[in-house]
């Protein structure tokens, strides 16, 4: 029997705001526990949520840009359950009638691209974080993240596979980030997700039950949670019996997805309309406000960075493709008006220094300020590429200032070309035998003479000046 | 000079011509809390605080529009350092870090708050009885029910202890305990007064009012409740007027609505004379009656037994133990934690509330019940929109009937609920409406409920004021009438 | 209404209710449950639910923090904490 994979993805992504989506405490990561938890966020008797209208914005910016219906009135719902870290015993969401609805976004697996409809996007409360392992025989409760506005993408079950997921996954990040609505930083778990695998006979129309493998926040264990989960209900199938629908937990040490079903039992979330919050109305005017001052997207730099930058497509693609290496190439840009330049050090070297450690730029130790600087002193001729190479090396070694580098270093370049031809001479004085050769035909000894020159600079002379001069001498 | 039994405005010629001070008037409130004990009307007193805001005032002259005036504050309302236990053995520890915005427009406004009022658990009650702290007598007679919710708030004002009291009413819980005790109660448009700080019970239903002896108390309480607040989104941004504007103007031509579907012939006789007689008095005043038709009032009580569960069983799930209030003892896991706390923390009625809330919105039955009792909630705001085009105020009785003794509702729980059935509809279309004693059942104080449309208080408390200038209901006490 | 049905719904709700109890109480939601079902005589065809008195859009704030940190106060007036943690006995997943 053969059988095909269907896949829907439920992504929370938190959203950038300062505050949070109904209170005034702060969202930011990494704060002592319970130092950034208002009246509001810790559910106290007599409080009531005040929606921010930051999140809305930022949840219409991704409805904008993945050509979604835009729910100019949308409503918030209550779903009951009870957890230590939920502290109202209900999260507020958007049940009934989300911020965003139908939209669709692109992504591509092996050159081949392929449309993923997205059902709906909306606005809701993530929970606090409970800490199992700190104490004995206790669970800690932190409500630092309670209230911190997510928002929920849910897409159609139409990815067919692993690598599908992924490729889908990535591309929301993409777009999230560019949008700025969210940091996508997946080791804070800026985006997670949940995963809804079944299987059905190959050609049949209806769908198999699912299970839902909840909270993955990486990449690679999207992926792993995925296989695994697809050879478990393959074997399940093969042998007569039936999947059932349940929650499952992946666990990346052993690699296998397990049954949450204690979690699940009797669980009737009995939403409801939230009777302490009136419907949110966003108007005509704020909408066209939004899409006037959307971000520009990566197909949208692409476009630029080839007509207006002369990029190649392929060299537009990769910087476009990321938001950090776009900033960067923009930010030097700035400064330096050689694009083409720009563009090799950020698809040569960089893209190469990143797969060697397999790292995303806004990982790396090179920030936009000292590429542009770098980038700077290759063009003003302080330095030359080779020492640029080496100069990036370090920096992405240990981090540092390009300037200082430079200086302490001894680096700058020799422009003085008297000083240049000096040393030229110098050296076609002490080489008779290789002149004699040269000017016999034997060109390919014209690189001898640069290398000793350089040699001699340590690597400091300006190459283009050395040619020059170099071959005035022999000529 | 005795304090007791004066109204606001009586306390304040005294504070201003200095016949009595600050200090000297809270003082003599406790002395008559401590006279009264034995009506329990109080869970926590407020009394080293409040003698030093009185002191602060004899200090310093103000001139804030309710200085010096003593006020129960409903155990409902959040009180900053001040034990709030919303008549539950589930709050019985909690001390709230902030206060509710009406405490502190209110406390702003010069009031001086002597103490929590006893409750219906988390408002849950007409009658009082399901407080954790026991009943709250009714000063009217031993063994009588004060009503509730706002049972402990009624008794005292009724006892003649405090002017004034704050209350909230989500079905009647302010103007039921005012029928009963013989007082004057405003429950007003739904988001006159800000929720916030106040314990929800069914927040679609919730408003927070004033309690006092006269209408005209209750004008000067509601002019220093309302607010705009940012707090509370479903807070109203209206203009707030001078509720005590205009109130002794006549009220020649004002057009009263009789509701042709509340059938009278099933109340006591001597329930319906005092109606019929309270009808009169406003005839001589000028006003004239006109039968209207609200066709699905009778789907009220029905309709509130389901939306006020519904809400509070998501309301109340915040106390589980782990972030305020009680905590069971020795949990041995976090299930325990929740079940043993809850179950120990609550009483029969709130659980019972929980549960057909718990019920009314699983899945399967929330379509047949929750849906089908907002739609029917909607039939019913219809129904006043449309009366309102015809008449200005809506006149009923309040309850069916003066105060009744403690247990003899008997077991079940709708006989209880029923005693809300002229209440509740202006609940569920937001609307305000007031009691004011109208009348005398068997020695027992009874009560005249006057609705009126949306932001409309000015309309009621000008009918009410009129009524109390031309009547001496207001004026019963327990000890005999008030000389003026 | 059901023994089952109401030991679902007391789970889902977090209370026990002991034999006795139970009892009383499964009756009295029978009662309530068909007291409330008198809504079944109304006519509610395209009849929009009405979850708020007030048919108005909500108010909403800007995206500022305005927060202080009450950490001490809530975790000293907590059931159980220590000196970061609200406590809860060891959630097992």
């Amino acid at each position: 029997m053969s059988w095909e994979t269907v896949i829907g993805l439920e992504i929370h992504v938190q959203l950038s705001t300062d505050s949070k989506l109904f209170s005034g405490g702060s969202t930011s990561f990494g704060a002592e526990p319970n130092t950034h938890v208002d009246l509001i966020d810790l559910g106290l008797p007599g409080v009531l949520p005040v929606a921010n209208r930051g999140a809305f914005y930022k949840a219409i910016r991704f409805g904008l840009a993945t050509n979604a219906e835009i729910n100019l009135t949308s409503t918030f719902d209550r779903k009951n359950y009870f957890y230590p870290d939920l502290p109202k015993g209900y999260q507020i969401t958007q049940m009934a009638l989300p911020v965003i609805g139908k939209g669709s976004i692109k992504i591509e697996v092996d050159g081949e691209e392929k449309v993923i409809n997205i059902t709906r996007a909306h606005l809701e409360e993530d929970a606090g974080k409970s800490i199992h392992d700190l104490f004995e025989g206790e669970t800690g409760v932190d409500l630092n993240r309670a209230g911190t506005p997510l928002l929920e993408i849910v897409s159609e079950p139409e990815i067919s596979n692993a690598k599908e997921a992924v490729a889908y996954f990535k591309a929301i990040r993409q777009i999230v980030t560019f949008l700025d609505i969210c940091d996508g930083n997946m080791a804070q778990g800026s985006m997670r997700c949940d995963v809804n695998v079944s299987l059905k006979k190959t050609g049949d129309d209806k769908l198999g039950t699912r299970a839902e493998i909840k909270n993955i926040n990486s990449f690679k264990f999207i992926e792993k949670a995925i296989n695994y989960e697809i050879g478990r209900q393959a074997r399940i199938l093969e042998s007569g019996e039936s999947v059932v629908q349940e929650t499952r937990l992946y666990d990346s040490v052993k690699n296998e997805t397990r049954s949450m079903r204690s979690k699940e039992e009797a669980n009737d979330y009995r939403y409801f309309p939230c009777p302490d919050l009136l419907p949110v109305v966003i108007s005509d005017d704020e909408l066209n406000e939004i899409k006037n001052n959307l971000p520009e997207l990566p197909n949208e730099k692409e476009k630029r960075y080839i007509e207006e930058s002369n990029l190649d497509i392929s060299e537009a693609k990769i910087i476009a493709s990321s938001k950090t290496m776009a900033n960067m190439f923009e930010e030097a840009c700035a400064k330096t008006d050689d694009s083409k330049l720009i563009a090799n050090w950020l698809v040569g070297d960089i893209s190469a220094l990143l797969n060697k450690d397999n790292i995303d730029l806004e990982e790396s130790k090179l920030t936009s300020n000292n590429f542009a600087v770098l980038i700077e002193r290759i063009s003003d001729k302080t330095i030359s590429g080779k020492i640029a190479k080496s100069v990036l090396e370090e920096i992405w070694e240990s981090g540092g200032s390009v300037d200082e580098i430079i200086e302490s270093k001894g680096l700058v370049q020799i422009q003085d070309e008297s000083l240049i031809e000096e040393i030229a001479l110098k050296i076609i004085n002490g080489n008779p035998s290789q002149v004699e050769a040269y000017k016999d035909g034997k060109d390919k000894l014209f690189g001898f003479f640069v290398g000793q020159v350089m040699k001699e600079t340590q690597g400091k002379a300006n190459p283009q000046s050395v040619n020059e001069i170099l071959k005035k001498l022999l000529s | 000079m005795s304090i007791q039994y004066k109204t606001i405005n009586e306390l304040s010629q005294m504070l201003k011509s200095r016949d009595i001070s600050n200090k000297e008037l809270i003082q003599e409130t406790f002395n008559l809390i401590d006279a009264n004990l034995h009506l329990n009307a109080f869970i926590t007193l407020n009394k080293d605080a409040s003698l030093l805001k009185a002191e602060e005032l004899d200090k310093n002259l103000s001139l804030q529009p309710l200085s010096g005036i003593p006020i129960a504050q409903k155990d409902l309302f959040c009180t900053k350092d001040l034990r709030t236990t919303c008549g539950s053995n589930m709050l019985s520890n909690f001390i709230p870090p902030y206060s509710a915005t009406v405490i502190e427009n209110l406390e702003n406004a010069g009031c001086v708050s002597v103490g929590k009022t006893n409750m219906d658990e988390f408002a849950m009650g007409s009658s009082n009885e399901t407080s954790f702290y026991g009943n709250v007598q009714n000063p009217w007679g031993d063994k009588l029910v004060p009503g509730g919710s706002s049972g402990g708030s009624a008794a005292a004002v009724a006892a003649g202890i405090v002017p004034a009291a704050s209350g909230t009413d989500t079905g009647g819980s302010i103007r039921q305990p005012a029928s009963l005790c013989g007082i004057s109660g405003l429950k007003p448009t739904y988001g006159r007064i800000s929720r916030w700080g106040m314990i929800a019970f069914a927040s679609s239903l919730d408003q927070a009012g004033p309690m006092a002896r006269t209408a005209e108390d209750c004008a000067l309480l509601l002019n220093q409740m309302c607010s705009h607040d940012l707090k509370d989104t479903t807070s109203l941004d209206e203009t707030i007027p001078d509720f005590t504007e205009n109130l002794d103007k006549p009220i020649k031509g004002l057009k009263i609505g009789l509701v042709k579907e509340f059938d009278l012939s099933q109340l006591d006789k001597e329930v319906v004379k005092v109606f019929e007689e309270s009808k009169k008095q406003y005839e001589t005043l000028g006003a004239e009656f006109i039968e209207i038709s609200l066709p699905n009032i009778s789907l009220s009580v029905p309709t509130y037994y389901v939306v006020a569960p519904a809400e509070c069983s998501s309301n109340l799930s915040r106390f589980d133990g782990v972030k305020f209030g009680k905590r069971c003892d020795d949990p041995k896991d976090l299930e325990e934690l929740y079940i043993k706390t809850r179950s120990e923390g609550f009483g029969d009625e709130v659980k019972r509330r929980i549960l057909i809330g718990s019920y009314v919105l699983s899945a399967g039955f929330y379509d047949a019940y929750y849906k089908k009792a907002q739609q029917v909630r909607r039939l019913i705001k219809n129904d006043f929109d449309d009366a309102f085009k015809k008449v200005d105020v809506i006149m009923s009785p309040t309850t069916r009937g003066a105060a009744f003794e403690e247990g003899s509702k008997g077991d079940d729980p709708i006989q209880m609920y029923l005693e809300d059935l002229f209440t509740i509809p202006a609940n569920l279309a937001g609307l305000p409406a007031l009691s004011i004693p109208n009348g005398m059942v068997d020695g027992k104080p009874i009560g005249l409920q006057l609705i009126g449309n949306f932001l409309e208080e000015n309309k009621l408390l000008r009918a009410a004021h009129n009524f109390q200038l031309s009547t001496d209901w207001h004026k019963k006490t327990p000890k005999g009438d008030i000389q003026s | 209404m059901d023994k089952k049905t109401v030991s679902t719904i007391a789970y889902l709700s977090r209370l026990s209710l002991d034999e006795e109890n139970g009892e009383k109480i499964t009756k009295d939601l029978e009662n309530i449950i068909k007291f409330v079902n008198q809504l079944e005589d109304a006519n509610t065809q395209n009849i929009e639910p009405l979850a708020s008195p007030l048919e108005k859009t909500a108010k909403t704030r800007e995206d500022k923090v305005t927060a202080q940190n009450r950490k001490d106060i809530f975790l000293e007036r907590s059931p159980k904490s220590n000196d970061d943690y609200f406590l809860v006995p060891r959630v097992v997943e």
